[in-house]
């Protein structure tokens, strides 16, 4: 009988960790286990991304659940010596709660984990994403034996619409009213496609799932092939996700070698094949109808709707396009059914939602929650709060579509139907924090540069407008910003998003009419003040040393790369504005609040006014 | 039908259609710059957005379909807002180049800023300095106008089938050229022109040379192929300034080639005859009109009476109007006596009728525009459709584009094999045996409704002829797969609702008699009405020349005799054509036409034919003159005096009856009587006309005919190949070369070389050859490329200069004229 292993240990092979250095912990592990001759008794695996970013690389052991973090190769003799030999887990690599710094042994403890529900990412770091024996090991493909063999496709249609799943890519459209809509249309082919294009700069939610459980995209395909009738799938991903494209491959030909992908698929009489497309660089290709006329081999530019894709996709057959997570959560809602779905979530908004949570957070990684949790709880309790004790100022949820919300909401529950309220859209699930060092014009900004850069060029509010509306941020944030500004951006705004043809132009001024509306005192000190409270606008700043509260310890002086900063020990020190480049080092170095931004004309002397006519004649 | 209700009216809509389509239609405008009536729907400008109650969202009325019930408003507060924005926003960026852009007056931008646009800007922004393209052909561009609506892109790939144009780079920064900016290189057909709503699109003959309220606007026939187009011509102070295409009128719809918008031209050419000519001391002189017709009348009289009637004869012009060829038959006939008369019709058209004629007892069968629209296979057979016929050809790739099978076998890569769904890459000449071939193995496998089919006359004697081509035969002739043979054959038999076209002019000389045999055989053994026989007439007027009587009715002597037997005429009477730099074998012609006693050459410019005569007479062309023309279709187009003479060049018809007059006889008082004359004439012989489109009931006899490959010569020697003529896409017959426009464009006799042979026989791109056959020599520019098989040359015959004609032989009965050339180093 084959020996089966005492001791798994799976490495975090996520992009994150694999950077931080994660395969060549491996390397050491495996080199260490062979010497001490226990390959036989104690297997290391490869899973995809495990989701704390921050505290990469990761390693896992199993069956006890010890979480070993920030791991270096030189860490890989000691466990094996110390866990694995002798049985004393490693406390000096395990997980250190912030304010007492006591060890967290156990991840689901870990209030990084403790608050989260896996359900999309089920099989994070626990599975090697390169085999198809792992993934089917973890219940893997019995939703779509079930779906082909068990269920009529109007049944399954019935599941996936009690459900009350909704499409995770954005939009939030029902999953199984699109599926239905598409199914009733009689056409000899019809396309089901999954859309991996994830545009949005920062997100990895769906290049985590592609790479890290790549088959349960397929499985998902697989039931919604058979629920509307498709005849061939498509799998669309950004070029810039080659591992993703890889292990996505390496799926599909698994798959097909075992006769879940193919002709007549488990005898079911259902035929489906996947395969790969890769985009080219461009985000507007993540436009559901971009995107199929880039399969098509056509410039990726998206058209009017209706007609819509379900009717008259790719090649004008009826095609469903879905995001990654929302494949992802298809399967288990075929094996649990729509009530076990529905026990998490809202009414509304049933179920959980991955997040990528980035910015001025403790704790930046990947979560899955349910939705309905308080934006609070997810900035402090699984984000650890803001980086170096600074103050909350506002999150971005949507990215460049999406918007801030302030301090003052921070208890709107994470749903579709309540973030809207703020201004805001849950989007994809890309989540930045931000503290009181950003600036919310050079946020809105910076998203703006972002949309008018990947607009298609096709329709004339997008092509034009975005850029006009950029302008105007550019002045503003260069201190030729001008009264009537913001309300020409606010009108400019609204017609842009009413004649738009498609998401990107509908939803680009997002970001700066979320700003304008919670942070509008932000935009009218740079207008009228020209000042950048935050400091990040150079051209819009003064930094001073108040010497009322300067206690002369010198941190700012030696942090200066201009050396504009002078002052006796325990004296009040003092910058010279000649020679500062306004980098803001100081400012962020001073312990006391001591380092102060003012108004770009702070110190200007007052020209002397220009002599009258007659004066000068006398 | 579906009921819907726009700004409160109720109005009924085909269902299929779009808002815009059903606003339009019922005289609601919705303001749009991106929609064309050719195209799929674009909806980038936005301006056609519109309210629909129940929607949330602004909807895009070009592309939204109606529905039942459907409620739309056009012009509420919402709508309205967005639209001014989205001028404002487009107006921002466009310079103000009203003072100098040639599109001021008939700009749409211009248009809608007038009618919905802000009178002011809230914004400021640096004008776009892209460099104006003044370097292609033709097409002038200026990216800076352009308001990227994709008209011109969209036009050029899915309508045209080019896709010259395209939309390069992202966003804000994209614009349109051609691929990598490189110089446009395209068909020049000046589509794109016309759909540019502003002037970010041009004619560079049209460049600064007048405003548009200057200019007054005529619809005329265009007078290059049979197609018969309507252009819209633009006129100031008695010049032609330009032509344009416009929606919905004439038989193309507004769709225009190259050579109807661009070939007018030719009337301004320096080369225009203004006054008579008389040899004199061996020279042509100028003389007044009546001298030299006392001349010929004189000289006519005296020939008559010493060798008789039949030594006088006359060739017709297929460009001429059917006044002018009328009156120079009844010439002929009445005044001279003689049934003498013939045209180059005779070397194309005449021998497709013919074997209409043989095929199915019809003498007349004139093209029906909209047949290819209806069909869901077209089967083109050795035949450049989209060159000799452009516009008519759009239908043959809107057909495809519908679904509709397009089969080409030509042995060319004409822009028709490259857009089919099957090219069969046939040797040149073997069409005949691949219909063969086709028709063969529909029989031997029963592919056909025996029952139908079997009692037509010649069955059994035609299905023992064709029984030779087997599979194995045919694909040994025609050099094509035994599989593509039988896949077509079989996709032939299986596809209902066929359509088989050939081109009937004599341009491409790689076909006989027997091509259209064996087309209406096929079509016969298929089941189909011989009126799916397409055989489109050449030139604007060739089906009018031929309705006129310009052939020999009884026994006279056609223009083999006339022009290629020394010593069969003694006097010729030549009207709008230059036999010796058109028809095959031209020194022969010349020669026999130096041994005349009497030239008289009746055209528009001193051609070679009339550098011979011994009186030249200088004729009115097209637009300076009314007149008749009966294009491909049957239909009874005109033509209108829209310019005055140059200088005292006169109507041909007119010059007929003056002559006529002054050797006692009255052939026709004014161009109505002619006309009316005419109407007689066809009524007499059984046609009727519908509406202004001629038809004649004549009684089907259809009946099975042997049809063979007959070729004269095959290449032997290593440096031997065929020559096979053609047409090239932005020239027609021998009057386009007068066109400067069309000339910059394309303004040689190119030989179209293989790299197989030209690697072969030593031989490089872009430089002179030497080109001989048995009966001359000519030197010609290669082009190496691999649309032309191995063994194969192509050169067009449109250019008198390269006097390619002298290389060709005179084809006899059934043969194909394919010439065997040989290539050496020039």
């Amino acid at each position: 009988m084959e020996k089966r292993p005492r001791i798994t240990l799976m490495l975090c092979g996520g992009t994150g960790c694999i950077a931080g250095g994660s395969l060549k912990v491996k390397e050491a592990f495996e080199k260490e286990l062979a010497q001490k001759g226990l390959t036989d008794e104690i297997n290391i695996v490869l899973t995809g991304c495990n989701g704390f970013c921050a505290e990469g690389p990761i390693g896992i052991v199993y069956p006890d659940d010890i979480f070993y973090e920030k791991l270096t190769p030189d860490d890989a003799k000691i466990i094996v010596q110390e866990h694995f030999i002798k049985g004393r887990p490693v406390e000096r690599l395990m997980y250190k709660e912030p304010v007492k710094k006591h060890a967290i042994p156990v991840m689901n403890e870990i209030p990084f984990f403790k608050h989260q529900v896996l359900r999309a990412l089920r099989n994070k770091g626990l599975i090697d994403p390169e085999r198809i024996e792992d993934y089917i090991a973890r219940d893997g493909y019995m939703a779509a034996a079930k779906a082909l063999l068990e269920m009529t496709p109007e049944e399954i249609i019935r599941e996936v619409k009690n459900s009350g799943l909704r499409g995770r890519g954005g939009a939030g459209f029902p999953t199984g009213l699109k599926w239905e809509l598409c199914s009733k249309v009689k056409s000899e082919l019809k396309f089901i496609l999954c859309n991996g294009d994830e545009g949005d700069p920062g997100a990895f939610m769906d290049r985590s799932i592609m790479e890290g459980d790549p088959h349960s995209v397929l499985e998902g395909m697989i039931i919604a092939g058979k629920a509307i009738g498709a005849t061939k799938g498509y799998i669309y991903v950004r070029a810039e996700y080659p591992l993703a494209v890889k292990r996505l491959q390496i799926a599909i030909e698994q798959a097909r070698e075992k006769g879940l992908l193919g002709e007549d698929i488990l005898g079911s009489g259902y035929s489906l094949d996947i395969e790969i497309y890769q985009g080219a660089g461009a985000f507007v290709c993540g436009e559901e109808t971009a995107l199929m006329r880039s399969i098509e081999g056509k410039r990726g530019m998206p058209r009017p709707r209706p007609p819509f894709p379900v009717y008259k996709g790719l090649w004008d057959k009826p095609s469903v396009l879905n995001n990654v997570e929302t494949f992802a959560n298809v399967p288990p809602i075929i094996l649990h059914g729509a009530e076990w779905f529905r026990s998490l979530g809202t009414e509304k908004s049933p179920g959980t939602k991955v997040f990528a949570l980035t910015g001025a957070i403790n704790n930046v990684g990947l979560i899955e929650v349910p939705m309905g949790i308080p934006l609070r709880t997810i900035i402090y309790d699984i984000g650890g709060g803001i980086k170096k004790g600074r103050k909350f100022k506002a999150v971005q949820l949507g990215g460049p579509s999406g918007g801030c919300i302030p301090e003052h909401l921070l208890d709107t529950p994470v749903t579709y139907e309540d973030i809207v309220q703020t201004g805001a859209i849950v989007g994809s699930g890309g989540m930045v924090v931000m503290d009181d060092l950003n600036c919310m014009v050079s946020v809105a900004k910076f998203f703006l540069e972002f949309t008018t850069d990947e607009s298609c060029g096709k329709c004339t509010p997008c092509r034009i407008g975005t850029k006009v509306m950029l302008d105007i941020l550019t002045d503003i944030t260069e201190g030729r910003g001008k009264d009537g500004d913001i309300e020409t951006l606010e009108d400019l705004a609204k017609d842009i998003i009413a004649a738009s043809l498609c998401g990107l132009g509908q939803t680009a001024p997002n970001p700066v009419l979320t700003t304008i509306k919670y942070f509008r005192d932000e935009y009218e000190s740079h207008i009228y003040e020209k000042w950048c409270k935050a400091g990040v606008c150079r051209s819009l700043v003064t930094f001073y040393i108040d010497p009322s509260t300067c206690t002369g310890c010198g941190a700012c002086a030696r942090v200066c790369p201009q050396k504009a900063i002078s002052g006796e020990r325990k004296k009040p020190h003092s910058i010279d504005q000649s020679l500062c480049i306004k980098c803001r080092q100081c400012y962020e170095t001073c312990k006391f609040n001591s380092v102060k931004t003012g108004p770009r004309d702070m110190f200007k002397k007052e020209e002397p006014a220009e002599p009258l006519e007659e004066e000068v004649k006398r | 039908m579906i009921n819907l209700k726009i700004n409160g009216k109720e109005i009924q809509a085909k269902d299929g259609s779009t808002i815009l389509k059903a606003a339009l239609d019922n005289g609601i405008y919705i303001p749009h710059l991106c929609w064309d009536r050719r195209l799929e729907p674009y909806g980038g400008c936005r301006l056609c957005i519109v309210e629909v109650e129940g929607q949330r969202r602004l909807i895009t009325s070009c592309a939204a379909p109606v529905e039942e019930g459907m409620v739309v408003w056009t012009e509420t507060p919402k709508v309205v807002k967005a639209r001014k924005t989205v001028l404002e926003l487009l107006l921002l960026y466009h310079p103000l180049d009203c003072p100098i852009c040639d599109k001021a007056g008939e700009c749409e931008l211009q248009d809608l800023a007038f009618k919905y646009g802000p009178t002011e800007s809230r914004f400021t922004a640096k004008r776009k300095r892209e460099p104006e393209r003044l370097d292609s052909p033709i097409v002038e561009r200026n990216p800076n106008r352009c308001v990227l609506c994709g008209k011109c892109v969209n036009l050029c790939r899915d309508h045209q089938g080019v896709g010259a144009l395209a939309i390069i780079g992202r966003g804000f920064k994209a614009k349109i050229s051609p691929a990598f900016e490189e110089t446009l290189d395209c068909e020049f057909c000046g589509q794109c022109i016309d759909a540019c709503p502003v002037g970010a699109l041009g004619a560079k003959p049209y460049r600064h040379r007048s405003r548009v309220w200057y200019m007054d606007e005529y619809q005329i026939i265009c007078p290059y192929c049979g197609c018969g187009c309507t252009t819209n011509i633009s006129v100031r102070e008695g010049k032609i300034i330009r032509a344009r295409g416009k929606e919905a009128v004439g038989i193309n719809d507004g769709n225009l080639c190259s050579k109807g918008r661009f070939g007018f031209d030719f009337l301004y050419s320096e080369k225009r005859l203004t006054t008579p000519l008389i040899r004199k001391e061996g020279e042509l002189r100028p003389a007044p009109w009546d001298e030299a017709l006392r001349f010929i009348a004189e000289r006519l009289e005296i020939i008559k009476n010493t060798y008789g009637p039949s030594s006088i004869g006359a060739i017709g012009s297929q460009r001429c109007t059917v006044e002018d060829n009328f009156m120079l038959q009844r010439f002929m006939r009445e005044v001279i006596g003689t049934d003498n008369i013939d045209s180059g019709a005779r070397f194309g058209f005449a021998r497709a009728l013919e074997a209409l004629m043989e095929s199915s007892g019809l003498d007349y069968m004139p093209v029906d525009w909209q047949k290819p629209l209806e069909k869901s296979l077209l089967l083109v057979i050795e035949s450049d459709i989209t060159a000799t016929h452009p516009v008519w050809g759009l239908n043959f790739l809107q057909a495809k584009r519908r679904g509709a099978y397009l089969i080409t076998a030509d042995s060319r890569q004409t822009k028709l094999a490259r857009h089919s769904t099957h090219w069969l890459r046939l040797k040149p000449g073997t069409g005949v045996a691949l219909l063969n071939g086709i028709a063969n193995y529909i029989i031997e496998n029963g592919l056909f409704d025996k029952d139908r089919v079997s009692g037509i006359k010649g069955f059994s004697e035609w299905t023992n002829h064709v029984k030779r081509f087997n599979l194995k035969e045919t694909s040994q002739i025609t050099g094509l797969p035994e599989t593509t043979i039988e896949e077509v054959a079989r996709l032939i038999a299986s596809t209902p609702k066929r359509l088989i076209a050939l081109s009937s002019g004599a341009s491409e000389n790689n076909k006989s008699k027997d091509h259209y045999i064996a087309s209406a055989n096929l079509l016969m053994l298929l089941g189909e009405e011989i009126d799916n026989l397409q055989l489109p007439a050449e030139f604007s007027n060739t089906l009018g020349l031929w309705l006129s009587g310009v052939r020999p009715l009884k026994d006279g002597k056609t223009l083999k005799d006339m022009l290629y037997k020394e010593g069969s005429l003694k006097a010729l009477y030549i009207m709008g054509e230059d036999p010796v730099t058109v028809f095959p074998d031209g020194s022969t012609i010349e020669r026999n036409l130096k041994n005349l006693e009497l030239l008289i050459v009746q055209d528009i410019v001193l051609t070679e034919t009339a550098r011979l005569a011994h009186v030249v007479l200088p004729a009115s062309a097209w637009a300076e003159k009314d007149g008749t023309f009966i294009g491909m279709t049957g239909l009874e187009q005109k033509i209108t005096k829209l310019l005055p003479d140059q200088g005292d060049s006169t109507p041909d018809w007119k010059i007929l009856r003056n002559l006529a007059r002054i050797m006692g006889y009255e052939i026709g008082r004014d161009i109505n009587s002619v006309k009316e004359d005419f109407k007689k004439k066809l009524s007499a012989e059984g046609y009727i006309l519908e509406g202004s489109r001629w038809k004649k009931p004549q009684r089907l006899e259809p009946s099975f005919r042997i049809a063979d490959l007959k070729v004269k010569a095959r290449p032997e020697k290593p440096q031997e190949v065929y020559l096979l003529t053609g047409n090239v896409l932005q020239h027609s017959g021998v009057l386009s070369y007068l066109s400067k426009t069309l000339d910059s464009a394309v303004a040689d006799a190119v030989l179209t070389i293989n790299e197989e042979d030209a690697k072969r026989l030593n031989i490089k791109d872009d430089t002179f050859v030497k080109v001989t056959s048995p009966k001359g020599s000519v030197y010609l520019k290669t082009r190496v490329t691999d649309e032309v098989p191995e063994g194969v040359a192509f050169a067009p015959l449109h250019f008198p200069h390269a006097r390619l004609n002298t290389l060709l032989t005179l084809p006899s009965d059934g043969e194909i004229p394919l010439e065997v050339i040989e290539i050496s180093k020039g």
